[in-house]
Parts: structure tokens; C-alpha cells; sequence
């Protein structure tokens, strides 16, 4: 169990996370989103005491300073490559297990695990960015911990990977571990976390479990396909829907499906398709967090676009 | 602290770079010892050539062991920042004065085993070629080599204070270089121009230069006509540089104990 209290951090001007509270329950895997830039990876930082700021971060009831040989209780990878280019990976792994009294036969088992059996004894700076986010899970793992803390740990793997991830943290989680797991990856969250913290600069959008999220941040259309659907348009119109037109078919949002099959019915209107439309998480979090993102890319527009009103002009 | 001193242990020993500095450092001070044996094996052994074999040659401005045992001092805290593991190790110890005191106390212990191991291959070099090695173990040749110990203590603890408080290796480098060598020299060589005689009451304080008075057998002579530096002590000297290394000691730790990870 982790519980957040009131983290708060700002460099000069900036605030970079904004008296952010929240708790994360053991059993299951707890997704942390934002848009990058949001204050993820400052917000874990702030909750290892790796960054100074204000707030409490309480794990199982005790601060991360206060705890003797923490890699046995809070497993944390935050940076995607934190390795000395010369040491073996096997060494590293030997070296952060000392200081926690971990045996080295310990770090042999959890290379195993990971898949870095065969070349725990080569440098990490021949590893791809995917076998270095495997070396820092094996890392996170080597206590055997209640609790795990991961920044983006699927950045750089390959989908076999990414697939591995996903099942190593559920089954994790299944043991009764608490994993808070960062991601800007949402489609990746959608199929991982059962429950998600969502910021956006620094501020909490959502707390709660990942349907909740979809169905607050996202409305239902309902698509309507038919021979001829214009007289139908404009009596859905009439019940107050907004109607849009898309290729063949009308979107229609405002109106449950149910009631826009009632009114076609009643109309007489045929029709070839009848269907719900949900927004994926993707969407969700676009639009709970589109006014929050911090650096917005402009719209790419076309040259021939820009230079059409001149055109007009001549 | 006992798991702290754990870790460091095998930090310091599972990096290659330690084992080579080390063997460079003993290399060196050993030949300037074989160097010395060749070229004065026929003439007596005085008090000056004992003092110079046995530290290697720092006494005659050129503290090879010093400087190779400070580049492992600012690889200490200066490697954790250049590649980023000082976030594994925060994670794993974090209390942080106790793993500086932990860095500390190992490279100290390594700084003393290797000065130390250095001087009795330099002994053994000195009775090879002249068979004796007269009052080793009286003064002023125990006391020069005493302070030849301390100098390269000190000399490693500027370097792990630099390591420290720049937060990488490169700046650390060129502080510790250029600072003994160009700066100080630099200062030194002025105060002999008359214009400048102003600096000449600054040279005693040059911690360097200071320090290196650590380690010489008598006091230097100074070419005549030079101006009269009026140096302190041996051990007031000695604790000039020391005063230098815990400044450097001191803001880098509370700056550490401050700062973001």
C-alpha cells in the first residue's frame, strides 16, 4: 500500500507536481498517466525522497528514508540505462544487493528471470535499450519487494516484450504486491493497470479505476448507416442530438442507441447499421488531458492548404 | 553502515578503472625508485634519495601515487552522477550522510593501503640496490614519510570533496590539475616579480604548496635574492591543506544532503 500525501515540487517558476494525494492499493497494478512533461517521473522521484519537495509518501506506513535495506520492501527503476559502462550487469546487481544484504545467488535467480541468464556477465553497454529495461526490473526485483515502482519500464522493448511485461507485472500483482507503473502509453495501460492516477502539469485528472475513467472522459456516439438517413438527420436534430456526417453515415452523440432506434423506427427510416461507438483510452486521455499538455506540437498544415486564399487573392 | 560499506566495497572493486590507477600509481612511484637506484647506486645513500625513493619522487614536486589515488577519490561520488547510478544506490541506501561516510571511510582505508604498500616496494627497491636504508625509521626521514602519507590522504580527499560537489568527473579533473599545477605555480612564479610582491604573503597559503611541506626532509632552501615567504610549519602547513580539503568536504556534503538526487 502506498499513500501519497500533498506532493508538491517546483524548480524557480515552475510548478512540476502540484500537491498531488492519492493512494495505491495492493493486488492490483496501478497505472500512472500523463503526457510527457506531466510530472510522472518528478512525482516518483518526489515519493523515494530522490527529489526534495513537500508532501509524505508513506509505503506500508513508513517513509522510504526510514526503512533498513529497502530494496527488500520498495523495488523502484527510474531510468531507463543507470549503469556503469564497464561493470557487468551481473556486478551491478551484486553491488546494490550488498547494500541491502540480498545473496549474490539472489541476482543470479533474478537475471534468470528476466532473460539475462546467458549474458549477466557482459557489460551493460553493449545491452539494447530493452534488455537495459529488463536489467532495471531484475534491479527493482532483487528484494523480492511488496511494492514496486516503475517509470515507463516497457520504453524500448519490442511487442514479445512489452507482452512479457505486462504479464510479469499482473502476476505480480495477483501475489498481492502493490505496482504503480508509469506509462504515456495508454493503449498499454488500457490492457495493464486495473486502476490508473492520471495527471496532467503536475495536477490530478483522474483517480479511480480505468472504466470510470473511459466513461467519464469519453461520450458514446451512435452511428447510423442507411440508404437515405437526411430526414433523419434533422429529427434527431429536433430531440436535441448533434448530428454529424461522416462518409455514408451519421454520428450521432447526445442520444442513447436505444432512443435513435425508436426514432427511426417511427420515421420509417431504413437502416443498414445501428451501433455504439466508444472512445478507446487513447481518446479518453486526450481529451482529459488536451488542455493540460504542456508542450503541444501545432497542427502540421500543407503548403497547398496556406497558399490556396492567396491563389483566391490573385 | 556495515551494509553501506558493503555496497561501497563492491562498487569500488567491481570497476576496472580501480585496479589500473592503483597498478599505475605503484608503477610509477616504484620506477622513480628502480630510476634513483640506477642512476645513484654508486654513490652513498643520504637522507634526501632515501626520502625521494621511498615516496616516489613527490617530495621533488611530483606526487605521481597522490594524484592517481585522487582520480579513484573523485571517481568515488563523480561516476554515480556521470552514468546515472547514483539513483540505483539512492534506492538502495538512502541515507545519505551514511553512504558519503561510507565512500569515505573506503577510499581512506584503500588511500592508506596503497601509500603504505607503495613505500615498503620502495624499501625493498632502496635495499636491493644500496643493501640499507639508514634511519628509516628516525627522524627526519620517519616524519618526512609520515607526512608524505598524509599529503596523499589529503590530496585523494580534495579529490572525493570535488567529485562530490561537482557532480561528475571531467570538471573535477581539471580542478585538481590545473590547480596544483598552473594556478599555484602560476601565483608562486609571480611573487617573485616586485611589482607583484603583494602576492608573497599569499604563497603560504597556496594549499598545494602548503601541503607539499607536508613531506620534505628540511626545510627548502630558496635561490638567493628570493623573497621571504615566511611559510609556515610542517604541520601548520599540513593544516592548511587539510583546512582546504574539509571546505571542500563540508559544502559538498551539505550540498548533497540539499540537493536533488
Amino acid at each position: 500500500m502506498i499513500t501519497a500525501k500533498g506532493l508538491y515540487k517546483r524548480y524557480r517558476k515552475t510548478v512540476a507536481v502540484d500537491h498531488l494525494s492519492f493512494d495505491v492499493r495492493p493486488g492490483v497494478v496501478t497505472g500512472f498517466l500523463g503526457p510527457n512533461g506531466s510530472g510522472k517521473s518528478t512525482t516518483m522521484r518526489l515519493m523515494l525522497g530522490l527529489d526534495h519537495g513537500e508532501g509524505e509518501t508513506l509505503f506500508d506506513g513508513k517513509r522510504f528514508g526510514t526503512i533498513r535495506r529497502p530494496m527488500n520492501e520498495v523495488g523502484a527503476l527510474l531510468e531507463a540505462k543507470p549503469f556503469h559502462p564497464t561493470r557487468s550487469a551481473r556486478n551491478h546487481l551484486r553491488m546494490l544487493a550488498a547494500g541491502n544484504r540480498i545473496p549474490d545467488s539472489r541476482v543470479d535467480e533474478v537475471m534468470e528471470f528476466v532473460g539475462l541468464g546467458d549474458v549477466k556477465r557482459k557489460k551493460p553497454k553493449g545491452y539494447s535499450l530493452g534488455m537495459a529495461q529488463r536489467l532495471g526490473l531484475a534491479q527493482a526485483l532483487l528484494g523480492d519487494p511488496q511494492t514496486l515502482l516503475l517509470d515507463e519500464p516497457t520504453n524500448g522493448l519490442d511487442p514479445h516484450g512489452i507482452h512479457w511485461m505486462r504479464d510479469v507485472l499482473k502476476t505480480l500483482a495477483s501475489e498481492g504486491r502493490t505496482i504503480f507503473v508509469s506509462s504515456h502509453l495508454l493503449s498499454e495501460m488500457q490492457l495493464m493497470a486495473d486502476e490508473l492516477v492520471v495527471i496532467g502539469r503536475g495536477t490530478m485528472i483522474f483517480n479511480g479505476d480505468v472504466d470510470t475513467f473511459v466513461r467519464e472522459f469519453t461520450q458514446s456516439q451512435v452511428v447510423v448507416r442507411g440508404p437515405d438517413t437526411g430526414s433523419l438527420a434533422e429529427t434527431l436534430k429536433a430531440e436535441g442530438a448533434d448530428v454529424a456526417t461522416e462518409a455514408d453515415a451519421l454520428v450521432v452523440s447526445g442520444l442513447e442507441i436505444g432512443k435513435v432506434g425508436h426514432l427511426a423506427f417511427t420515421a420509417g427510416v431504413e437502416l443498414h447499421e445501428l451501433s455504439t461507438r466508444r472512445a478507446s483510452l487513447e481518446e479518453a486521455f486526450m481529451s482529459a488531458t488536451g488542455a493540460s499538455e504542456q508542450f503541444v506540437a501545432k497542427e502540421p498544415v500543407r503548403a497547398a492548404d496556406t497558399a490556396a486564399p492567396e491563389g483566391k487573392a490573385l | 553502515m556495515l551494509d553501506a560499506l558493503r555496497f561501497e566495497w563492491t562498487r569500488i572493486s567491481t570497476l576496472r578503472s580501480t585496479y589500473w590507477l592503483t597498478g599505475m600509481g605503484l608503477l610509477v612511484t616504484t620506477g622513480v625508485a628502480v630510476l634513483l637506484g640506477v642512476a645513484a647506486r654508486n654513490e652513498p645513500l643520504d637522507a634526501e634519495i632515501l626520502t625521494m625513493a621511498l615516496n616516489g619522487g613527490a617530495s621533488f614536486g611530483l606526487p605521481f601515487l597522490a594524484v592517481f589515488m585522487a582520480i579513484i577519490g573523485i571517481f568515488a561520488c563523480g561516476h554515480e552522477y556521470r552514468h546515472g547510478t547514483i539513483q540505483p544506490t539512492l534506492t538502495s541506501l538512502p541515507q545519505r550522510s551514511r553512504l558519503i561516510l561510507a565512500k569515505l571511510i573506503v577510499v581512506v582505508a584503500a588511500t592508506l593501503v596503497v601509500t603504505f604498500a607503495s613505500m615498503a616496494i620502495n624499501t625493498l627497491v632502496v635495499y636491493i640496490v644500496w643493501g640499507e636504508a639508514p634511519g628509516l625509521f628516525e627522524d627526519p626521514i620517519a616524519t618526512a614519510l609520515i607526512g608524505y602519507a598524509l599529503y596523499t590522504l589529503i590530496y585523494v580527499l580534495v579529490g572525493f570533496g570535488l567529485g562530490l560537489l561537482f557532480r561528475g568527473v571531467p570538471s573535477a579533473l581539471v580542478v585538481i590539475f590545473l590547480m596544483p599545477l598552473i594556478i599555484e605555480s602560476i601565483i608562486f612564479g609571480l611573487a617573485f616579480v616586485p611589482a607583484l610582491d603583494w602576492l608573497v604573503p599569499v604563497v603560504k597559503f597556496l594549499p598545494f604548496t602548503a601541503g607539499a611541506r607536508l613531506m620534505e626532509l628540511n626545510p627548502a632552501p630558496f635561490p638567493p635574492g628570493s623573497p621571504d615567504f615566511d611559510l609556515f610549519s610542517r604541520w601548520t602547513s599540513g593544516g592548511i591543506f587539510a583546512l582546504f580539503a574539509a571546505l571542500i568536504l563540508t559544502a559538498a556534503w551539505i550540498l548533497f544532503k540539499k540537493r536533488d538526487a
